[in-house]
C-alpha cells in the first residue's frame, strides 16, 4: 500500500519501550519536531496488533524489547501484511548502527518512505538513549560510592572492636591493606568484614 | 587429548558469547562450568540476549565475538533477510533437534478425539488437525519463534503432512520463546513451535500438549549452530579454533546420558536460565511428557549434543535451509546462488581442523543424500549418523 500522501505528512511513529521516563523523553522530543507519535507501548503488549491497527510509518525499538524477531518478520510481504518493514541502517552507515546498538534502541520502518525522512526520528531516539544511559551509569556510580562508603565505615568499626585501636588508626590499617595488595577500598573493607565477621561467629562457639 | 599450550596462541582471550534463554545453550553453558574455556586459554562472557535480532547485530558490531545461532541465521542474514545484511559463518554446529509443536489444550482433546496420537505419529496429528479446521470454518493462529527458523519451517512441514496448507489454511505469525505459553493461555495464539524448555512449561501448567517433536518432523536436523562474522574469524583464527574446540569437548560431554542431569541443574541456575530444574528436565534428559499427566516417553535423541556428527555444519542441510528461506521470501534462489552462499556461511573445513586435533573423525563428504534411514548407521571408518527420516509428505495426486 504505497501512500501517496507520505510526502505532506507528519510520519507516524510507534514507540517499543518498556522505560517509561526514556520513553517519554524521546516521545516528547518526536513531537517537537513535527513527528507524530501513535502510541508508546511496552514490550509483550501485541506488537503485531498494534502494527495491524495504527500502520506506523517508523517503529524505534529498545534493544531490551523481546520484539525485535516479532518486527522483523514483518519484512515478509504478504496477503496479511502488504506494507513490508526494513531494518532502518542509516543507508548502510556501519558507524550509525554501530551507535544505536550500543546506545540500546534501533528502527524500523515502512519500506516505502524515504529513508532520509527518518533519519531525525533515530536520531533524536540515540540521542535520548545516550543521555539515559549516562544518566544510568552516573547513578551507578553514585550508589556504588556509597555502598563503598558504608563497607569502610562497617570495615573501621570492626577493626577497632577487635585490636582495641581508635578510628584513625583503622583507617590507616585499612588503607595500607588495600595498598599492599593493590586493590580498592571498598574490596578491602568487604574481605575485611567477612574475615572478622566469621572470626564473631567462631568466637561464639 | 589435547594439549591446549602446542596450540597457535589467541589473538583475543577475552571473549563475549551470545545465548538465548533456550535449553539447546546447553554446550555454551556447561564449557564454562566445566572450565573448557579456561582450560584453552579463553576468558569467556556469557551474555543472555533476548532476541535473535538482537545476537546477530551485536556479532556485527562487535559487541559480542560468538553466539549461539539458529542454524538458518547465518544465510538468512547473508541475503540481509528481515534486518541487516552481513556475513556470517559457522564452523560448528552445536546441537541438533530440541523444538515441538504445541497446540492448546482444549484443541489438543479434539485433535485426540479425532484420531491424533503425537507420541506415535506425528503425522496422525496433523491429519486429525485438519479435521478439527472443518473445510476452512475454523480458523487458527500458530507461531514460531523467528521468521527464518527450523521452528517455522518444520511447522509448516507438519501442517503439511496433515494435508493443511500453511499459507492459506492457517496464520503463522512469529512470538518471542518466552511469549508463547502466556499468548497460548490467553487465547491470541492456538498453537506454536518452539524449543524448549517451553513447550514442556506449556505442558507442565496444563495449558497445551505436544503434537508432535522437532525429531519426528526432521530427524537429526541442525539446529543451533556457532556463529561468528566472517571478518572476526579471519582476525581471530587461533581464537575461534580454540572456541570451537571447547565447545566440541562440552558437547562430548553432553552426549553421555548420565551428565544430562548435572546440565538441567547448572542451567536452571538464575546466572544461566533462571528456570525451574522441573520445567528444563523432560526434554534434556530425554523424558518427555506431551501432555500434562501423561507418561514419560524415553526420547533419547530429543536434544543430541556430541554424537551422530552433531557438531558438522552439513553444507546439504544449509542448502535445503536456504531454499526454505527463499520459499518463506517469496524468492526463488537460484542453485548456485544457493551452493554460493552456504559454501561461504557453512565451513566445514574449520570444523575439520578442530576435529583434526581432537583426534575425532569427521565426514569426507559436504553434502549427504537425502534421508533413507531409520536408524543409526555407518557412513564411514568410526562415523556414526543418526536416523535421517522426514516425515512423509501426502502424495500431491491425492490432494
Amino acid at each position: 500500500m504505497p501512500d501517496k500522501n507520505s510526502r505532506h505528512r507528519a510520519l507516524r511513529v510507534i514507540l517499543v519501550d518498556d522505560d517509561q521516563p526514556r520513553a517519554q523523553a524521546v516521545e516528547a522530543r518526536l513531537r517537537d519536531v513535527g513527528f507524530e507519535v501513535l502510541t508508546v507501548i511496552p514490550t509483550a503488549s501485541g506488537l503485531l496488533y498494534q502494527m495491524a491497527q495504527r500502520d506506523p510509518d517508523v517503529v524505534i525499538i529498545a534493544l531490551d524489547s523481546p520484539d525485535r524477531d516479532v518486527l522483523e518478520s514483518l519484512s515478509v510481504i504478504s496477503a496479511r501484511n502488504p506494507r513490508p518493514v526494513v531494518m532502518f541502517s542509516g543507508s548502510g552507515d556501519t558507524q550509525f548502527i554501530r551507535d544505536a546498538i550500543r546506545a540500546g534502541v534501533t528502527a524500523y520502518q515502512a519500506e516505502d518512505i524515504n529513508p532520509e525522512r527518518v533519519r531525525a526520528a533515530i536520531d533524536i531516539a540515540l540521542a535520548q538513549f545516550s543521555a539515559f544511559n549516562d544518566l544510568r551509569a552516573q547513578l551507578d556510580d553514585t550508589r556504588r560510592q556509597l555502598e563503598e562508603r558504608k563497607l569502610v565505615e562497617k570495615a573501621k568499626g570492626l577493626l577497632m572492636a577487635a585490636h582495641a585501636i581508635n578510628e584513625e588508626q583503622a583507617f590507616t590499617t585499612l588503607r595500607k591493606l588495600a595498598m599492599d595488595r593493590n586493590r580498592t577500598l571498598g574490596e578491602t573493607a568487604r574481605d575485611i568484614i567477612a574475615i572478622l565477621e566469621k572470626d564473631k561467629l567462631r568466637g561464639r562457639h | 587429548m589435547i594439549d591446549a599450550a602446542r596450540l597457535p596462541p589467541a589473538e583475543k582471550r577475552s571473549l563475549r558469547l551470545g545465548y538465548l534463554r533456550l535449553s539447546d545453550s546447553a554446550p555454551l553453558i556447561m564449557a564454562q562450568e566445566l572450565g573448557h574455556y579456561e582450560k584453552y586459554g579463553l576468558d569467556v562472557e556469557l551474555r543472555r540476549e533476548v532476541s535473535w535480532a538482537n545476537v546477530r547485530d551485536k556479532l556485527v558490531v562487535g559487541d559480542l565475538d560468538a553466539a549461539q545461532l539458529l542454524a538458518p541465521l547465518p544465510l538468512a542474514t547473508s541475503l540481509g533477510a528481515g534486518g541487516l545484511r552481513a556475513e556470517l559463518i559457522t564452523g560448528l554446529a552445536l546441537s541438533l533437534n530440541g523444538n515441538a509443536i504445541t497446540l492448546d489444550q482444549a484443541l489438543a482433546d479434539e485433535v485426540d478425539a479425532a484420531g491424533g496420537d503425537g507420541p506415535r505419529d506425528a503425522g496422525s496429528t496433523a491429519r486429525a488437525l485438519r479435521q478439527c479446521l472443518g473445510n476452512g470454518r475454523r480458523h487458527l493462529t500458530l507461531a514460531a519463534a523467528h521468521s527464518f527458523s527450523c521452528h517455522i519451517l518444520q511447522l509448516r512441514h507438519w501442517l503439511r503432512a496433515g494435508g493443511i496448507d500453511p499459507q492459506r489454511d492457517v496464520q503463522i505469525i512469529v512470538l518471542p520463546p518466552e511469549q508463547m505459553v502466556d499468548s497460548l493461555s490467553r487465547g491470541i495464539i492456538d498453537g506454536f513451535c518452539v524449543g524448549e524448555p517451553w513447550n514442556s512449561v506449556a505442558v507442565q501448567y496444563g495449558i497445551g500438549a505436544v503434537q508432535a517433536t522437532g525429531y519426528q518432523i526432521w530427524n537429526n536436523a541442525l539446529e543451533k549452530v556457532l556463529g561468528v562474522t566472517e571478518a572476526w574469524h579471519q582476525q581471530h583464527p587461533a581464537t575461534h579454533l580454540r572456541l570451537r574446540l571447547a565447545l566440541m569437548e562440552a558437547c562430548s560431554w553432553l552426549a553421555h546420558p548420565y551428565n544430562r542431569e548435572q546440565a538441567v541443574s547448572v542451567l536452571a541456575d538464575p546466572r544461566y536460565l533462571d528456570l525451574t530444574a522441573e520445567c528444563l528436565r523432560p526434554a534434556l534428559t530425554g523424558q518427555y511428557v506431551f501432555r500434562k499427566g501423561g507418561p514419560a516417553l524415553a526420547l533419547p535423541h530429543f536434544h543430541v549434543f556430541g554424537r551422530f556428527q552433531a557438531g558438522f555444519p552439513w553444507r546439504s542441510d544449509g542448502e535445503w535451509l536456504l531454499q526454505g528461506i527463499g520459499e518463506l521470501l517469496g524468492r526463488s534462489l537460484a542453485p548456485e546462488e544457493i551452493r554460493s552462499r552456504v559454501q561461504r556461511c557453512f565451513r566445514t573445513d574449520l570444523y575439520r581442523e578442530a576435529a583434526r586435533h581432537l583426534d575425532l573423525p569427521s565426514p569426507g563428504q559436504d553434502y549427504r543424500p537425502p534421508g533413507v534411514h531409520d536408524a543409526p548407521f555407518a557412513a564411514g571408518p568410526d562415523i556414526e549418523l543418526g536416523p535421517d527420516l522426514r516425515l512423509p509428505l501426502p502424495d500431491p495426486r491425492d490432494a
